[in-house]
């Protein structure tokens, strides 16, 4: 066994090979270990995720250097109320799961029931307005793509621009990837709460919740870069 | 660390990062009414940064965590600036590097426009030699023929 081979084990070590906690799987030496290699895997899959909504970034960066004045106009179209909503939101719900993890750490199951909980109300009340930001465009004909048809007072404008289309079809699969990762969260985030809810994280054993809140941190940031992009500027 | 009891943030310092947040986004919204020309995107990204740094820094425990975690994430962040860096520089300089002789695209546009002048003043029947000068027949130098029919 790795622990036999292992040149000098330290007390620590040893007094946890005894105890043979039920979550330590046996390829592991120790539990910190286990832990460690789980979060390293997870910043791996987190640095993949970054690069998948770069290359949107860049699809972005490329087009609005090309017609600046066309994404700047068409970026006032989209509602900022509603924008800086769903960010005050979505940094929120950061901080209910950051608590969450807190919570567990220090062995309040029930708390940390509740904190996912919050974070899982939060996540819903973002994708509802989301829901009606998207609805609000397509009633005006905004539409990603060649369905691009834009009428209304509002909107009327943006039929005369010829990269104005470019700008909505980026939008909409940034914030639809975006969303798409919130209701993926949502799930993983509901599945915790009903585990932590059966006891079966302690402040010996949470990983689960310190992974998804890594993932959860990292949804939030895609927001905290795609707000100023979108509405904004 | 696990049994030792894990590394546990301040909550103190949970709220304090997350005050922080909200004043940023106050901020970023705030300064998108402020025309500030050609800085407006690099404004926008720098506050978006900071936020992001105190994101990764304090929600997700990099400050705390095994070095090599960070690690990962910075190289990953790297590849994203190459990414957008050499994307831009093609993209944003198409069309400036075909012309890679001493005259400038004026002088070379004028040179042209005055060949064209000579040419136009050229009466265009004086100069006809070859029979691809003589457009409407295809079949070669058979001239008489061709005005007979």
């Amino acid at each position: 066994m790795a622990t036999e081979t292992a040149p000098a084990p330290t007390e620590r070590e040893e007094a946890e090979h005894d105890h043979h906690p039920e979550h330590l799987q046996h390829h592991f030496v120790s539990s910190k270990q286990q832990f460690d290699s789980a979060k390293l895997g997870m910043w791996v899959f987190l640095i993949t995720e970054v690069l998948l909504f770069s290359g949107m970034f860049v699809a972005y960066a490329v087009f609005r250097q090309w017609n600046p004045d066309v994404f700047a106009a068409a970026s006032g179209t989209l509602d900022q109320a509603m924008g800086a909503a769903n960010t005050v939101v979505l940094l929120t719900s950061s901080l209910t799961v950051a608590l969450a993890i807190h919570a567990i750490k220090q062995d309040r199951v029930q708390r940390c029931i509740y904190y996912l909980l919050g974070t899982l109300g939060l996540a819903g009340g973002f994708m509802v307005v989301k829901y009606f930001e998207y609805m609000a465009k397509f009633e005006h004909g905004v539409f990603p793509g060649a369905a691009f048809d834009p009428h209304g007072a509002h909107y009327e404008h943006l039929a005369e621009m010829t990269a104005a289309p470019q700008f909505f079809s980026i939008y909409f699969v940034m914030t639809g990837i975006h969303g798409v990762h919130v209701i993926i969260g949502m799930i993983v985030i509901g599945v915790l709460a009903l585990m932590a809810w059966r006891g079966s994280f302690s402040s010996e054993w949470y990983t689960p919740v310190e992974l998804t809140g890594l993932y959860w941190h990292l949804v939030d940031i895609v927001w905290i870069f795609l707000f100023p992009l979108l509405y904004l500027i | 660390m696990a049994h030792d009891g894990p590394h546990i943030v301040p909550k103190s310092i949970l709220l304090k990062v997350f005050g922080a947040l909200i004043v940023l986004t106050g901020l970023t919204v705030g300064v998108a009414y402020v025309p500030l020309g050609p800085l407006t995107v690099p404004v926008a990204l720098g506050i978006a940064g900071l936020k992001a740094t105190l994101v990764v820094l304090f929600f997700m425990h990099l400050k705390y965590d095994n070095p090599v975690n960070a690690l990962t994430f910075t190289i990953g962040t790297i590849f994203v600036v190459v990414f957008v860096t050499i994307t831009l520089l093609d993209t944003a300089f198409r069309g400036d590097l075909g012309n890679v002789t001493a005259q400038t695209v004026q002088e070379i546009q004028a040179e042209q426009e005055r060949a064209q002048q000579r040419q136009d003043a050229i009466p265009s029947d004086s100069l006809r030699i070859a029979p691809s000068d003589y457009p409407n027949q295809d079949r070669g130098a058979s001239m008489e023929s061709d005005e007979g029919s």
